[in-house]
């Protein structure tokens, strides 16, 4: 079967030039002097604990009844995951645009390289937090693990998918680029990361449900907190948002990478 | 050309795994296999006429869903939704039997393949037919059953509605005896204490002959002075006489008078102050009984205030259930909505669709 034997070869280039691209852009960004690489997902958790080490510094225990250092770990790492991911795609061909002199080069790997980079500095710092919080018993361990890699998951498919569209896009219009940045300090307190949605008022859990990152969030404070707290979520509504994101996301990257003329 | 064609292939089986065939399944489910679903609405709210004044701060807060809107309502709304109340549904059987009537299709049946019927299972499935949902702005409960005859899902509905009434109704009653029995103990206590103070009080009146010291005292003194005037009056008479007359036989009446009055006198002053018996030594022990039995007296008046009060409030903090709309009985099943299924469907599949093929696609550009 010929055409099965295609999407093989090309699956096995396509993961040689990813990993290539992901050595690369480890070494461009991070550099071999410092600690290296361990930037990677010390600087994610960096920020998480500044911002952990304020919100317990300022007591914010009315915030809700669940313990405070675990909330801000969830919050603030969830955020840094789709955050970050759109903010490195955005304007991440020009600086590469001396690699698609390569043919097997496309613009989808370098969006790919990335968010796995992006992927793995959040992950790593939200486990490496966890773990040195729990030790310290500032923190307990989940109630339910898998819900927890479940909601980190869908997350990081939000913002995958949020993260190409804008990338592509970003290509076409340069406005994306300045855009991103409000945008992005608009949305950070609705993203569930400071609060949870019982909370609310009736009214407005309805229409925060809406965005569909802040799903995740309670998905996965569910699977944190357990029988603590009570979560509003809708994954299914939150798989199609994904879903929709992906698909315009992919069509655009198709269109943008037709007319991307290398340097 | 060959490598054109097999690709195509690949783009249809993958087409037909993604669209066609989930579409199939949803044509398949909705067209043929899934069983009619009539829902049955009520409507209800938990009043409590006491309802605090709001300020302009407490609409803020409610606003930020703050308040504490009537906890009947919540534990109403909670109970639905326990086992307790699908273990007073299914008493018999009987709620068991209506989902799994043999019209009912077996992909909505409960307990379809008969491999387990434990209650728990049971409970899983009775969640998902039953539905309360509350309005915080205008506190109007809605509760919906489903079920596979309208028939069914009245009765259900029905049943659950009496069941949180009566739920509301025996909180209510824990509370409002619960109010009204600690005063009335209260007020209970203290007529032991009144009675006692007073039977006390009597007593030692019955035991000293003495009603009022104080008061008793008074009238001696009065006696005791006007033994004195007498006592003065003679004396002045006395000298008088011997002054004038002192041979004169009446001086020896009036001597004799003058002791006798000096006598009297002696002995009501021993009456009031001085002596075991007399008033001042019984004073003390009298003011401490008049005075605990004053305060009973004022203890037990308050209490019955209170018991009043707690009544009263007892009475104004009543919650009810108030029925806005009875159980519906549905003649028309609005779910499964078929043709929205249907399309939902098609459409997932095709954005799926698109979605792996593009990647697909990618993957693919790299072999060139």
């Amino acid at each position: 079967m010929a055409s099965g034997n295609d999407l093989a070869v090309g699956l096995m280039v396509q993961r040689r030039v990813v990993s290539a691209l992901l050595l690369r852009e480890i070494i461009t960004r991070y550099g071999r002097h410092n600690i290296g690489f361990l930037w990677l997902f010390v600087e994610p958790m960096l920020f998480t604990l500044a911002v952990t080490l304020l919100w317990v510094g300022l007591k914010l225990n009315h915030v809700s009844t669940l313990p405070i250092t675990a909330f801000a770990v969830t919050g603030y790492s969830s955020i840094l995951l789709w955050r970050n991911m759109p903010g490195r795609l955005i304007g991440s061909v020009g600086p590469n645009l001396a690699l698609m002199y390569h043919r097997q080069v496309k613009i989808i790997d370098i969006f790919i390289s990335r968010l796995l980079l992006e992927f793995m500095g959040a992950t790593i710092s939200f486990i490496a937090l966890t773990v040195v919080f729990t030790t310290f018993g500032w923190m307990t361990w989940p109630e339910d693990l898998l819900k927890v890699t479940l909601g980190w998951l869908m997350l990081t498919w939000f913002g995958c998918g949020l993260a190409i569209l804008l990338g592509a896009l970003a290509e076409e219009h340069e406005i994306i680029e300045k855009l991103w940045h409000p945008f992005a300090y608009i949305i950070m307190p609705l993203s569930g990361a400071g609060f949870i949605v019982d909370s609310l008022p009736k009214v407005g859990q309805e229409w925060i449900l809406y965005l569909p990152m802040i799903n995740a969030v309670e998905y996965l404070r569910e699977g944190y907190f357990g029988s603590a707290m009570v979560a509003h979520y809708d994954m299914g509504y939150m798989a199609v948002a994904n879903l929709a994101l992906t698909a315009l996301g992919l069509a655009k990257t198709r269109v943008v990478s037709q007319k991307v003329v290398p340097e | 050309m060959k490598k054109l064609l097999a690709r195509f292939r690949l783009a249809d089986r993958l087409f037909l795994a993604v669209v066609v065939l989930p579409t199939i399944l949803a044509v398949l489910y909705y067209g043929l296999l899934s069983s009619d679903v009539y829902v049955s609405e009520s409507r209800f709210i938990v009043r409590s006429p006491e309802k605090p004044q709001m300020s302009g701060v407490g609409l803020l807060l409610k606003g930020a869903g703050f308040s504490n809107a009537g906890d009947e309502i919540f534990a109403a709304q909670s109970y639905v939704n326990s086992r307790d109340a699908l273990k007073v549904l299914d008493t018999g059987g009987v709620y068991r039997k209506a989902y799994t009537l043999p019209s009912i299709s077996i992909f909505d049946r409960y307990n379809s393949f008969g491999l387990s019927g434990s209650f728990e299972e049971l409970y899983a499935y009775y969640q998902g037919k039953v539905h309360t949902e509350h309005d915080t702005t205008s506190s109007i409960t809605t509760l919906s059953v489903k079920a596979y005859t309208p028939e069914d899902a009245q009765r259900f509905n029905r049943q659950l509605l009496a069941m949180s009434e009566a739920l509301v109704n025996r909180l209510n009653d824990r509370a409002r005896s619960d109010l009204i029995q600690t005063s009335r103990a209260e007020v209970d206590a203290a007529k032991v204490r009144s009675e006692k103070a007073s039977l006390a009080l009597s007593r030692f009146r019955n035991r000293e002959g003495v009603i009022d010291p104080e008061k008793q005292a008074t009238i001696q003194f009065q006696m005791i002075s006007k033994l004195q005037d007498e006592m003065i009056a003679t004396r002045a008479q006395l000298a008088q006489l011997r002054s004038v007359a002192p041979r004169n036989p009446q001086i020896i009446v009036l001597e004799a008078q003058a002791r006798s009055l000096k006598g009297d006198i002696d002995e009501e002053l021993r009456k009031v102050a001085g002596g075991s018996a007399s008033l001042s030594s019984v004073a003390a022990e009298y003011q401490r009984l008049q005075l605990e039995n004053q305060f009973a007296d004022r203890q037990l008046a308050s209490a019955m205030a209170s018991l009043q009060d707690a009544e009263n409030e007892a009475r104004r903090k009543q919650a009810y259930v108030e029925r806005i709309a009875q159980p519906s009985l549905p003649d028309f099943a609005i779910e499964p909505r078929r043709m929205r299924g249907i399309i939902s469907t098609l459409l997932f599949a095709l954005i799926a669709w698109g979605v792996l093929s593009m990647m697909l696609a990618g993957v693919r550009e790299h072999q060139q």
